[in-house]
């Protein structure tokens, strides 16, 4: 078969895969790279939202008696920074972000497994985070903290409407995580090429099936939770009021069923981008493959059994206090399993410390600070000393930070290249990663002093004579320093966008399927739908030979339409071919009618939002209007 | 050097479940938990309350939730049925067996929201936690009955023209949900009839 015929094949697959051009096409369009793009745009706004909110905090809390903010809007600024990091961030930047971008390129897919549901996923997303800085900034800003207990946040306390705006955009950004978990599932258990058994899969696929998996079954407490919450406010009932019936343990049983698991959910997708970047620095596969892979989904599924390790003050019976000191503990062994993967997996490679790589390190370093002091509070005396207090945050913020955006960021710079064909700047890189690591143990090391000594989390101000100012003037130093970190990571990645040099399909070398396809990927992703059988399939160059040899006989080109293969369930095997849609105006629309009906459900107008419910009811109509071509 | 290349079909590798069908384990699994969820809340709330329901609420009646429960899950037949002969091609059986099962359930659901609006005239969510979850927790499952009487019409609206593939996984992804509710209401039921057992 001759070259021409390969060019025209490739031609072909770019005429039927192009996307709509211009602002419309973004609007409407379902594709995952797009998508992708999308949610990473987006989670930075928000990142930079959570950051001013932190600084401001920071600021605040510089020197004793300070009144840069008063303590209505300070409860609002820890409310909402915690909430954004959280769901608006991370989550998003996880599994939206990179998920959507890599997931379908590392399992040899075209797309995610439902492309409109995922773009109605992302605008929901977008509208919820909107719906809830329309809160802030119109003065309704959630204020009882970002796991709102109750009865701080109950109607008699909190009279306002900042609590409605809690619920509701906690609900609202809910189904969007739902949606794209769900997407994520059925896509790794269902589009995979052929020959990517389970245990050929990426472990980055297994990080994000596992937190996928988290995400749906962990959710759904926080939603009946909060629409709980939201009908004791809005309609008279008493699931939270003791003097009818009701318990304020109920809330934070509900809560911690999610919240723990959240953890898991933020930074097992962290531990997935570990295990790609290290192989690829290190040139060698992971050590413990099967172990790490269960571990990913292990840790996950051991969350869902400690949410009363929250819970130690509250005066819970001591035997369920012991089970649950032991439940936590669990979590240890799949932990340290994959610490030691890791660390491994560097000192018997040949690491070349590149900024990605530089990120792993930083990551397994706090990582390791934030879960032996989280060892702590397995000692429940310990924990119910230090419950709410500035230890407490420490801790959370070396896992939050330290464990799930520093393996983020090293993400930003590992796949910079394939996304934008660029090769960004070393120097710049590495200098990124210094502020950042000198700044955050600058920032959050203090915090367990601080707490040692006494200072409560979520106060506004302090007095002077209580031994705190250093420590604190300390954190906002190292607070204004990852900022600046931060700009410089932000700054290097622009500026190597314009002037960066071409990178290639391959610069480090990697060893999934994304790195086997040009920089940035065709919008149909694989010209040949690829064979594999490794878990590192790039490594393997017999089979991309082969790749390259079916696209010259014109094998597994699926060029009729929007194809993509359905594979089985475990051995991935072809089992039939899917048409996937086209960009679609409705999933825009439907957001939007549900965005119209949780804001008239803030001011109770139920009528309405029961006629909007009926609106919605007939965009999905019109969604399902139009069907797939046969094959 | 692996031998297979991308058209090889395995034997062994039968489509069982479309990609819509997986949608829709995804979606039961979802609203299951949040189910579950639920009836663990009235459970939680039950047994730190000595006197459950409490005093002056009248146990809830046995019978006729009862027996329009037994005709729901009976709906559980021909809605299988029906995704057997739309796998099969059989589109008049198929359509006659959804009106069937959409007719008993919209009778199900007229029947329990009926029931519903009589409760409560007789107390209200307002009143204590038992009615506030009592409430809920109906009112959650009757909006998945809806829902699902919804769907079947959306379904047979399609059918009017004979199958597609498309409409085929939707038959049969409804299908399915409509199993998962069946079992989801009998849980919820059997949930807020508990007081009448004892």
């Amino acid at each position: 078969m001759s070259t021409t015929t390969v060019t025209e094949r490739v031609d072909r697959l770019d005429r039927m895969w192009t996307a709509r051009p211009g602002l419309l096409g973004w609007l409407t369009t379902t594709d995952h790279k797009r998508i992708g793009l999308l949610y990473f745009w987006t989670t930075l706004v928000f990142f930079g939202a959570g950051g001013v909110e932190a600084l401001t905090m920071r600021t605040q809390l510089i020197e004793p008696n300070s009144h840069l903010v008063g303590p209505e809007l300070y409860n609002q600024l820890f409310t909402v920074h915690g909430m954004t990091m959280i769901f608006w961030f991370i989550i998003p930047m996880t599994t939206g972000a990179f998920g959507n971008y890599l997931v379908p390129l590392m399992v040899g897919a075209r797309d995610l497994a439902f492309p409109r549901l995922n773009a109605l996923s992302f605008w929901i997303f977008v509208a919820s985070g909107i719906f809830l800085y329309i809160g802030l900034f119109s003065g309704f800003g959630p204020d009882a903290g970002w796991f709102d207990y109750v009865p701080l946040a109950s109607k008699l306390y909190d009279p306002g409407r900042n609590i409605e705006f809690y619920t509701l955009a906690v609900i609202f950004n809910g189904m969007s995580s739902t949606l794209t978990a769900a997407n994520l599932i059925v896509t790794i258990l269902k589009l995979r090429a052929p020959g990517m058994s389970f245990n050929r899969m990426p472990l980055f696929c297994f990080a994000f099936l596992a937190a996928s998996l988290g995400l749906l079954f962990a959710l759904p407490s926080l939603t009946a939770d909060t629409i709980f919450l939201y009908l004791d406010r809005n309609v008279g009932t008493h699931f939270f009021d003791p003097s009818h019936g009701g318990s304020t343990l109920l809330w934070q049983h509900l809560f911690w069923f999610f919240g723990h698991p959240e953890v898991y959910i933020l930074i097992v997708p962290a531990f997935g981008i570990a295990t790609e970047i290290i192989p690829a620095f290190t040139q060698r596969k992971m050590i413990a493959f099967p172990l790490v892979a269960i571990a990913e989904l292990l840790v996950v599924f051991i969350g869902f059994g400690v949410w009363a390790h929250h819970m130690f003050a509250t005066g819970i019976p001591t035997t369920t206090l012991i089970f649950f000191a032991g439940a936590t503990a669990m979590v240890v062994i799949p932990s340290t399993i994959q610490v030691f993967a890791w660390s491994t997996s560097i000192l018997v490679g040949r690491p070349q410390f590149k900024t990605p790589l530089l990120f792993i390190v930083g990551f397994i370093f706090m990582f390791v600070v934030g879960g032996l002091t989280g060892i702590m509070f397995l000692a429940i005396p310990f924990d119910q000393q230090t419950t709410d207090t500035y230890f407490v945050i420490a801790h959370f913020h070396y896992i939050i930070f330290g464990a799930a955006v520093f393996p983020i960021f090293g993400g930003m710079y590992y796949w910079f290249p394939k996304v934008t064909g660029k090769l960004y700047f070393e120097l710049p890189g590495q200098i990124s990663f210094w502020i950042l690591m000198v700044g955050t143990n600058l920032l959050f090391f203090p915090m367990h002093i601080v707490g040692l000594l006494g200072m409560p989390r979520r106060v506004y101000t302090y007095p002077a004579n209580m031994g705190w100012g250093s420590y604190n003037l300390a954190e906002t130093i190292g607070g204004y320093i990852t900022g600046i970190g931060i700009l410089v990571l932000f700054a290097n990645l622009v500026v190597s966008y314009f002037r960066g040099a071409p990178a290639g399909p391959d610069p480090w070398h990697g060893p999934t399927l994304e790195w086997s396809i040009p920089s940035p990927p065709p919008e149909y992703n694989f010209a040949v739908l690829p064979v594999v059988s490794s878990p590192y399939p790039n490594w393997d160059h017999d089979d991309r030979e082969l790749d390259g040899r079916r696209l010259e006989a014109g094998e597994g080109l699926l060029d009729q339409g929007h194809q993509q293969r359905v594979s089985a369930l475990i051995d991935g095997w072809r089992v039939g071919i899917a048409d996937m849609p086209h960009s679609s105006p409705w999933p825009i629309v439907s957001a939007f009618v549900l965005t119209l009906m949780f804001t008239v459900l803030v001011v109770e107008k139920f009528v309405v939002a029961a006629f909007l419910a009926i609106v919605l009811l007939a965009t999905f109509l019109g969604w399902h209007s139009k069907e797939p071509q046969e094959h | 050097m692996t031998e297979i290349t991308a058209e090889t079909l395995d034997p062994r590798a039968r489509e069982r479940f479309p990609i819509g069908w997986w949608g829709m384990a995804i979606v039961v699994a979802s609203e299951g938990t949040l189910f579950a969820m639920m009836v663990g809340t009235y459970f939680y709330l039950r047994f730190r309350t000595p006197v459950w329901p409490p005093a002056g609420v009248p146990k809830p009646h046995v019978l006729v939730p009862a027996v329009v429960l037994g005709c729901l899950v009976l709906t559980a037949i021909p809605m299988r049925l029906a995704s057997v002969a739309g796998q099969a091609g059989r589109l008049r059986a198929t359509r006659w067996l959804l009106v069937l099962a959409t007719l008993v359930q919209a009778g199900y659901f007229w029947v329990e929201v009926w029931s519903y609006l009589e409760d409560l005239e007789k107390s209200t969510p307002q009143r204590d936690a038992y009615d506030s979850i009592y409430y809920t927790l109906l009112g959650a499952d009757h909006a998945h009955i809806a829902i699902g009487v919804l769907l079947n019409l959306w379904l047979l609206w399609k059918l009017r023209y004979g199958f597609t593939q498309y409409r085929t996984t939707a038959l049969r992804a409804i299908s399915f949900f409509w199993l998962a509710v069946i079992v989801m209401t009998v849980v919820v039921i059997l949930t807020t009839l508990s007081p009448s057992f004892t």
